[in-house]
């Protein structure tokens, strides 16, 4: 449900500012010039949050505040002052009549998206709603770390990514970051002086702009009591120190809810490729399955109906890539795909070793097995197929 | 009812300072110093309304004290103001019009009355603002009648000035 906020001021240009403080959240606006249209608007629309202006033509705010207040099916409506009217006494008349908060004029567009957040649980708006983000998209990652190693070990480690890493070492550097931008995750120190890292999670978790945002603890493997004073008050992960990157990017992912699935399926010329990646660890064997009969039917409705598993950047076979492997050919054959399996000679060593592999054959690149697949009767498919059967 | 006399040409000084460095800086991200106070009787010195092409936003403050300011802005501080506040380009602000800069300066000259007159309404002295209302124009001139006060401050603001004419009505 989108929130309607209904903005009552005389000037466009406040009702203009008012709309590109809230472009970013998934909201309404809807406009009035004075205090007739707000009545008739509140009353059409039932916004769940109204600021309203003071000094008007027509029907001034405090009038229109009045008869709000007076109308039982529009009373529980929260209004937000936001006025250049500011004396003291002028502040407490209008609030006797009822308001949630008062805002005066000059404002910073950021003070009125805080006061608003406190009324309405405003949610920023995703840029494609339709379609997920993925690995393929830029995002902005901040660092709150205090030892420039970690930073730099994280900006190498994820540098293949399209990712930009941003390192700040004091939580007033963090703040002043998300004041200018929005990070799509935040990874903070659980080891900076003065317990900074919950005063930067509580901070990140009121404001409006970034309550939303992912937070990552980092911390040492052995520091279990300050995981769990983490854990406990909502931090979205724990990563322990030493890093494992390939785990990091994992988690980020994750957190981020990424479409990863370009990490192990693309459509190269007719022919749709499944890359087992470098480790086939559990985590990176399960988001793989979880992308499998998706991915491969998305193939077969675009008339595809050869697949080349590619193997050639694994460095160990061994029962979970094989498990993962069989379930990939076994789908081919319940499809009625044509396949090849790419891999290295050490893969093609290992695999004599185990009974479901023992009979599978290799091209030796994408290009042999491409060319392999051009042909009526492919050479170097079908084995793996009798062997998983 | 407290009467203007109270209230020192310091206080008006620097209340009306506080104003306009309180909206230039919340609104467009400006630093504003005071430059100097006109005296419109003094030969040689620059009445605000003499110098080029001008829009000036007017709001009017009545109650326990009445009054007018003025705020004279040259007409390309004007504009950029108004794209500043709007969020727009150039172009943008273009086809928008004349309009969209006089709303922008009329609630500019509105957040500077109203900052102005609620230091005012603190002290004790309480009214109500007005709507704005806008001049636009070059080599015209504001003339006050006797039974008015006149406080004009010319403020920098980057590379422009903005000049603010205060007049006050002197106590019924």
């Amino acid at each position: 449900m989108r929130y309607k906020i209904l903005t009552v001021d005389d000037s466009k240009t406040v009702r203009i500012i008012v709309k590109k403080a809230f472009r970013t959240f998934d909201c309404d606006i809807i406009e009035a010039s004075n205090g007739v249209e707000g009545l008739a608007g509140a009353a059409k629309e039932r916004p769940d949050v109204i600021l309203l202006d003071v000094t008007m033509p027509v029907m001034d705010g405090v009038e229109m505040l009045t008869k709000l207040k007076a109308d039982p099916a529009l009373r529980s409506i929260p209004v937000i002052m936001l006025t250049a009217e500011g004396g003291r006494e002028s502040v407490i008349k209008i609030a006797r009549i009822g308001v949630r908060d008062y805002i005066v004029k000059p404002f910073r567009e950021e003070v009125l998206v805080d006061k608003v957040g406190r009324v309405i649980d405003l949610k920023p708006l995703s840029e494609n709603p339709v379609k997920a983000k993925s690995i393929l998209d830029s995002a902005t990652i901040l660092v709150v770390e205090d030892k420039p190693a970690i930073v730099q070990q994280i900006q190498d480690g994820l540098k293949h990514t399209p990712w930009k890493i941003h390192g700040v070492a004091t939580i007033n550097e963090a703040v002043d970051f998300c004041t200018r931008n929005q990070p799509d995750i935040v990874l903070v120190s659980l080891s900076l002086p003065d317990d900074a890292a919950f005063t930067l999670f509580g901070l990140i978790c009121t404001n409006v702009k970034t309550k939303y945002t992912p937070v990552f603890g980092l911390v040492v493997k052995t520091e279990i009591q300050v995981q769990q004073q983490a854990q406990q008050i909502g931090f979205t992960s724990i990563v322990t120190k030493p890093l494992d990157i390939p785990d990091l990017e994992a988690k980020i992912s994750k957190a981020m809810n990424l479409d990863t699935s370009q990490r192990y399926f693309t459509t190269d010329q007719e022919v749709f490729v499944i890359k087992m990646p470098e480790i086939a660890s559990q985590s990176s064997v399960n988001e793989m399955l979880t992308y499998l009969k998706p991915k491969m039917a998305e193939a077969v409705d675009a008339g595809i109906c050869k697949v080349i598993l590619d193997l050639h950047e694994l460095k160990r076979l061994d029962v979970i890539a094989i498990k993962a492997l069989l379930q990939a050919l076994q789908l081919c054959r319940e499809l009625g795909l044509q396949h090849v399996l790419v891999g290295n000679p050490q893969i093609a060593s290992e695999s004599q070793g185990f009974e479901d592999t023992k009979s599978w054959t290799f091209a030796s690149s994408l290009e042999e097995a491409k060319g392999s697949l051009a042909r009526p009767s492919p050479s170097l498919s079908a084995q793996p197929v009798a062997a998983g059967a | 009812m407290p009467t203007i006399d109270g209230i020192s040409d310091m206080v008006f000084r620097t209340t009306m300072t506080h104003a306009i460095q309180e909206v230039m800086r919340t609104m467009l991200n400006q630093r504003a110093d005071f430059h100097s106070e006109i005296d419109a009787r003094k030969p040689g010195d620059t009445t605000p309304e003499s110098t080029g092409s001008q829009i000036v936003g007017t709001v009017g403050f009545v109650g326990d004290i009445d009054g007018l300011i003025y705020l004279y802005l040259d007409t390309e501080f004007a504009a950029a103001s108004a794209a500043h506040l709007l969020g727009m380009t150039d172009d943008e602000l273009e086809q928008a019009g004349d309009e969209a800069i006089n709303d922008a300066i009329g609630e500019l000259t509105n957040m500077t009355v109203g900052t102005f007159k609620n230091q005012l309404c603190d002290r004790g002295y309480h009214c109500k603002l007005t709507i704005p209302s806008i001049l636009r124009g070059s080599n015209f001139s504001i003339e006050p009648t006797s039974s008015v006060t006149r406080r004009t401050y010319r403020f920098e603001v980057g590379n422009h000035r903005i000049v603010t004419d205060l007049l006050m009505k002197i106590d019924r």
